[in-house]
């Protein structure tokens, strides 16, 4: 019964643009937008859920990251005609790169200290990209970054697009749970809970906490690649600190250190403000009640509701 | 050789000598007790020797092996393993991925065999759940393996983390006051295990304040204060060492 549950929901989000087109033949375009940027922002949540989920450091400087891989991407496929496959992995190595040199110092910070350590990073960052004008064109954004090509398929309508962010977030998603369970899982949740036993363990924190900022970063710079091969278009406002805003109430609200509540929330918090433009006027306090009932009605996100809701026991 | 060597060992807190230039020697098979009043350096001298604070002088050896400026984890993987005066656990892990943990590091650590799941790994992971299964049995919380250890009461996580310290099968056992702050059928308990380990062959160096533990199960006892060792030698000396009476009573 569960399962054949969870086979619909697959064919429905795989059959997705279908759909939509049958429901809302008018429609289409916009609301297989919508769902490209929701499958986009849940592989991103998703990294960052890596950082502050499963090793519990309070990074504020995801769209670092994101941006490093957006731009790389962006500059290598306008300036020197790299095809999608090759600035893909380059965007991913670059924002891991960076972070994996950041860290270094960054994680001697501990705390709020990392914390505010990161969000100076994510600041600067954005300032190098409004104003290293040489490179990144600043607010004038780098413009015509070519669709994507696969081998010799083209992506260039929306639903391929779309399909291709659903494999991205599947392979992200796959990863995560390679992450976060087993034996890499328990040595980054003992880092996260408590340091100094993971120490008498044998377990190195740093290390870990440093190989969950780098992979997360790389993740993070993949995503911002595929987002800017998408909009064709890459400027400096797509990584200010609004974009870490999203992302804390994304995991925060879906369910922090939980796949399914991240990926959730990523659903909710990205697609529901679109729905609420049905109220424009109304759009942002509606949005602004909702996230304040969640937290009130259940400060461990959406996911502690999912699981209170299949049943305590069974749940997990 | 000894197993652990301590050697002059210096320790100042902004000022106060916290310990104070002591040697220290734990043969192989040793069952030692470190004793003395509040405040005389015992937790100290643990944590300088596991990594938890770097020495202001002295030195460390373990093996052979420099421990003096070592981190936790390279300590504990040398096979020191150590218990802590403040019950300590992961609480949100169950009891049984408690003890995982203590294993996994010693066994392998290539991160991308981790990922991948090799059937090796997969293999030391059926082992290391079956040896944390036996270890449960041991301190009698078979039936808590699936339970969060927060969910434990404070004896039961004491049971479990001195069952964690025991998962890497460590040569060297330090056990800070393992029969603090728990009732009389559990010290004994403790006093069972600790005395079972030493017929095993290991080597268990004890920091307690329970003088009928220290007296009962020791083989040695050093004795410190203000930082400084004051006397050594076993159980039945240290009784009626007239320096080691005034250090506790006052003169």
């Amino acid at each position: 019964m569960r399962r054949a549950g969870w086979v619909v929901l697959g064919v429905l989000v795989a059959a997705a643009p279908w759909v939509v087109a049958a429901v809302a033949p008018r429609q289409q375009r916009y609301i297989v937008h919508v769902l490209i940027f929701t499958a986009l922002f849940a592989a991103l949540a998703l990294s960052y859920d890596l950082v502050v989920g499963h090793v519990g450091s309070l990074s504020l400087a995801h769209p670092a990251f994101f941006g490093v891989g957006a731009y790389t991407a962006a500059i290598l496929a306008t300036q020197f005609r790299w095809p999608f496959l090759a600035d893909l992995p380059a965007a991913a190595l670059a924002a891991a790169v960076v972070a994996a040199l950041v860290g270094v110092p960054l994680f001697r910070l501990v705390e709020h200290a990392f914390a505010v350590g990161t969000l100076g990073l994510g600041l600067v960052a954005w300032i190098v990209a409004n104003n290293w004008v040489e490179v990144t064109r600043g607010p004038l954004c780098i413009t015509g970054i070519p669709k994507p090509t696969l081998g010799g398929l083209a992506i260039t309508t929306l639903p391929a697009y779309y399909w291709l962010a659903l494999t991205a977030l599947a392979g992200v998603g796959l990863l995560y749970r390679g992450l976060t369970t087993f034996r890499l899982g328990r040595a980054f949740h003992a880092v996260r809970d408590n340091e100094p036993l993971a120490g008498a363990a044998g377990i190195d924190p740093r290390k870990y906490r440093m190989l969950a900022f780098t992979i997360g970063a790389a993740i993070a710079g993949g995503v911002g690649a595929l987002y800017a091969h998408y909009l064709s278009v890459m400027c400096p406002e797509e990584m200010t600190i609004a974009l870490t805003v999203n992302l804390l109430v994304i995991v925060f609200l879906g369910g922090v250190g939980s796949l399914r509540g991240v990926v959730v929330g990523a659903v909710l918090f990205t697609a529901l403000p679109e729905v609420l433009r049905l109220a424009p006027t109304w759009r942002l306090v509606i949005y602004g009640a909702l996230l304040l009932l969640v937290v009130v009605r259940s400060p461990g996100g959406i996911e502690s509701l999912l699981r209170r809701a299949s049943g305590a026991g069974a749940a997990r | 050789m000894a197993l652990l060597e301590v050697r002059g060992l210096v320790k100042h807190f902004l000022g106060v000598t916290a310990v104070d230039r002591v040697d220290l020697a734990v043969e192989p098979g040793e069952l030692v007790s470190l004793i003395g009043p509040n405040g005389s350096g015992k937790t100290t001298l643990f944590n300088c020797v596991t990594g938890y604070l770097a020495a202001d002088g002295g030195q460390v050896l373990f093996r052979g092996h420099d421990l003096t400026s070592a981190p936790p984890h390279r300590v504990a993987r040398l096979g020191v393993a150590r218990t802590f005066q403040q019950v300590s656990v992961f609480p949100r892990l169950s009891a049984l991925e408690n003890l995982l943990v203590f294993l996994q590091q010693h066994q392998e650590e290539h991160l991308l065999a981790r990922l991948v799941r090799t059937r090796r790994v997969r293999r030391l992971e059926a082992e290391a759940i079956e040896r944390a299964r036996r270890l449960l049995d041991l301190v009698g919380l078979a039936a808590k393996a699936d339970a969060a250890a927060g969910s434990l009461s404070y004896g039961q996580r004491k049971l479990l983390a001195f069952a964690a310290a025991l998962m890497p099968d460590p040569e060297l056992l330090l056990l800070d006051e393992p029969a603090a702050a728990v009732n009389p059928t559990m010290i004994n308990q403790m006093k069972d295990h600790i005395l079972a380990l030493h017929r095993e062959g290991r080597t268990v160096v004890l920091v307690e304040h329970n003088m009928d533990v220290v007296m009962d199960i020791s083989q040695r006892v050093v004795v410190l204060d203000h930082g400084q060792k004051i006397a050594e030698g076993p159980p039945e000396a240290i009784r009626r060492d007239p320096r080691v009476i005034e250090a506790y009573f006052g003169r």
